[in-house]
């Protein structure tokens, strides 16, 4: 029996059975980019219903329980088909109590969030360096100091449109960057996977 | 003690002629004075009118340091005066912790533990200079508490600190690392979003990466796509965003 | 205060304009967001469809300055609706000013791209729950289309 990657591997590369679009090289055609249903438009301004927020006080088979920082307690179902991020995509046992989190799903009629995409622990930080040390950069983030760790083998920069590069060693103090990571709970410290800088 | 108290005054006098004129001729500062801890006191429309006046008291008590003689009510005018910046100090933490201090120079950084510091230090400088001292001067103390107070003061970090530390990143190199045995992810999804075929296919994706593996020079990227599977095929080497294909597959099943 | 001192009109007047988009948190949070307040309007919530806009007030103006990068915006002030799309597959958001941001200047000339579509310059900021929406929050930073909502 084949394996699901088989599978894929074959679709993608040679196309094989299910393939409802594909290319040689290149893109889709506009029948297959643009067969999209876009659900109602919702209110501008407004908390979005399919959307959570919060850290995660228990987790029960597939189903993580979480405290929103508002004080408002969701439930969201993770299911075989949901992206889970932490640093990088990761199996659903690397949830755990305490994790802070945004998902993204579909919000079914007894409150549950059926998750498309949960991000653990992600944060988007712009700030200055205002050190390197150990392959730690020290950002002032809205002045407060945040420990950015390199990752072998994770991390990257990407200055502007060039390709990205493991070697971060063109950061340098007080250039301006954003970083994206996974913020270790409870500190202020975070695992670098992009550090974006304009030049 | 003898000359200890002689030196407070200069040391003062020095921080105090800084701060004032830095105050008053600063166009950075001005423009900048709608940002600070003192905008929030005194009202946006206030604050430079604050800066002047605060700028003025400073002038007028560093002057009456530095000419003689020195009465105790002097040092005890600045010693009022640095327990006013530290209450300042205490209420821009408390009410506008984002905001700066507008203190010696213009520069965005909140109010932290060396602003603190900073203006303890003062204080006690102050306190210390209070009681008659026949002594002379002590050259050395005083240079030594101007050298501990100038590094106390971030205003000045980018003419020191940042070009030392630069100096220390470019010796020790703290980042340098042998190259990866793998590519990172990140170095593939980044070709991959730059790809027409992900151009072409992201509006159909409804998850982040689900799965990645390598294989045969290709790093294969899977995102839920609705009812279907989107499965990029990534190449691990070279930079051509056109070389990144796709397919859209029903799920498959019984595998 | 600062005026805006560029005398070209407002680029975002004529029709849309392009840049990227990025996200960031606001409201009560986990995490280094935590101290992140309530933003410039008050009202900012990770949750919420909202966003950060760099010429929000005169004071916001002074912060962010995208004429230093050659790019005049519109003063629009909180509440604002903005329509942001996403240059690489179309999805959009309409979501309305809640906060000042992004500092465009201190990443002039930064470039993103999508395929053959590149957008130059940070000139909007999302909140999670908005940019989620167009992209995932594992992205950073895409290139947009920016319009009236």
């Amino acid at each position: 029996m084949r394996s699901r990657r088989d599978v894929l591997k074959s679709a993608v590369l040679g196309g094989g059975a299910g393939v409802v679009a594909a290319t040689a090289l290149g893109s889709l055609g506009p029948e297959a980019a643009f067969a999209t249903t876009s659900g109602p438009e919702l209110e501008p301004g407004t908390p979005d219903p399919d959307f959570v927020e919060g850290r995660i006080r228990s987790i029960k088979d597939n189903t993580l329980f979480v405290l929103g920082s508002n004080m408002v307690f969701h439930r969201i179902r993770v299911v075989d088909g949901t992206s889970l991020w932490k640093l990088g995509p990761v199996p659903f046992d690397q949830a755990k109590p305490g994790d802070g989190l945004y998902a993204r799903g579909v919000r079914m009629p007894d409150g549950l969030l059926a998750a498309e995409s949960v991000w653990l622990n992600i944060v988007n930080i712009k700030g200055h360096i205002t050190n390197i040390k150990d392959q730690t950069l020290h950002l002032d983030h809205n002045g407060k100091e945040v420990l950015c760790h390199v990752v072998a083998g994770k991390s990257v920069a990407i200055r502007s449109d060039a390709p990205p590069s493991a070697d971060l060693s063109m950061l340098k103090v007080s250039q301006h960057v954003q970083i994206l990571g996974a913020w270790r709970p409870d500190t202020n410290e975070v695992d670098i996977a992009t550090v974006f800088s304009p030049h | 003690m003898h000359g200890i108290a002689a030196s407070q005054p200069y040391v003062i006098a020095l921080f105090l002629v800084w701060a004032g004129l830095m105050k008053l001729l600063s166009r950075r500062m001005r423009a900048g004075a709608g940002h600070t801890a003192l905008a929030r006191l005194a009202g946006p429309a206030r604050a430079v009118p604050a800066f002047r006046l605060v700028a003025l008291a400073e002038l007028a008590v560093a002057a009456v340091l530095l000419l003689p003689p020195l009465l105790p009510l002097e040092a005890a005018a600045a010693a009022a005066l640095c327990a006013g910046f530290l209450a300042y100090l205490v209420y821009a933490h408390v009410a506008a912790p984002t905001a700066s201090c507008g203190c010696l120079g213009a520069h965005s950084r909140p109010v932290d533990l060396r602003a603190f510091a900073r203006a303890a230090f003062l204080l006690v400088a102050s306190l210390l200079a209070i009681p008659a001292d026949p002594g002379p001067p002590l050259a050395t103390l005083a240079l030594a508490e101007a050298a501990v107070l100038l590094a106390l003061s971030a205003e000045l970090d980018r003419h020191w600190l940042i070009p030392l530390r630069r100096l220390l990143v470019r010796l020790r190199r703290p980042l340098a690392a042998p190259p990866p045995a793998e590519v990172p992810l990140a170095t593939s999804l980044h070709l991959l979003y730059r790809s027409p075929a992900y151009c072409s296919a992201s509006a159909q994706l409804t998850t982040d990466v689900q799965d990645t593996w390598d294989e045969d020079g290709l790093r294969f990227v899977v995102y839920g796509a609705r009812e279907r599977t989107a499965v990029f095929a990534v190449p691990l080497t070279g930079d051509d965003p056109s070389a990144v294909r796709v397919s859209l597959v029903r799920e498959p099943t019984g595998v | 205060m600062a005026r805006n001192p560029s005398t070209d009109p407002p680029a975002d007047l004529l029709g849309p304009v392009q840049g990227e988009v990025s996200w960031f948190c606001c409201g009560t949070a986990w995490g280094p967001c935590s101290s992140t307040g309530k933003g410039a309007c008050g009202t900012c919530n990770s949750g919420s469809l909202q966003h950060a806009w760099p010429n929000a007030s005169d004071a916001c103006w002074s912060i962010t300055r995208p004429d230093r990068c050659g790019v005049n915006l519109s003063r629009r002030t909180c509440g604002f609706r903005h329509r942001t799309t996403s240059l690489c597959g179309g999805a959009s958001v309409v979501t309305t000013i809640a906060d000042c941001g992004p500092q465009t200047d201190l990443f002039c000339g930064e470039r993103s791209c999508c395929g053959s579509t590149c957008a130059n310059n940070r000139l909007i900021d999302l909140t999670p729950a908005a940019y989620s929406r167009i992209a995932s929050l594992s992205t950073g930073l895409r290139p947009c289309e920016i319009a009236t909502g």
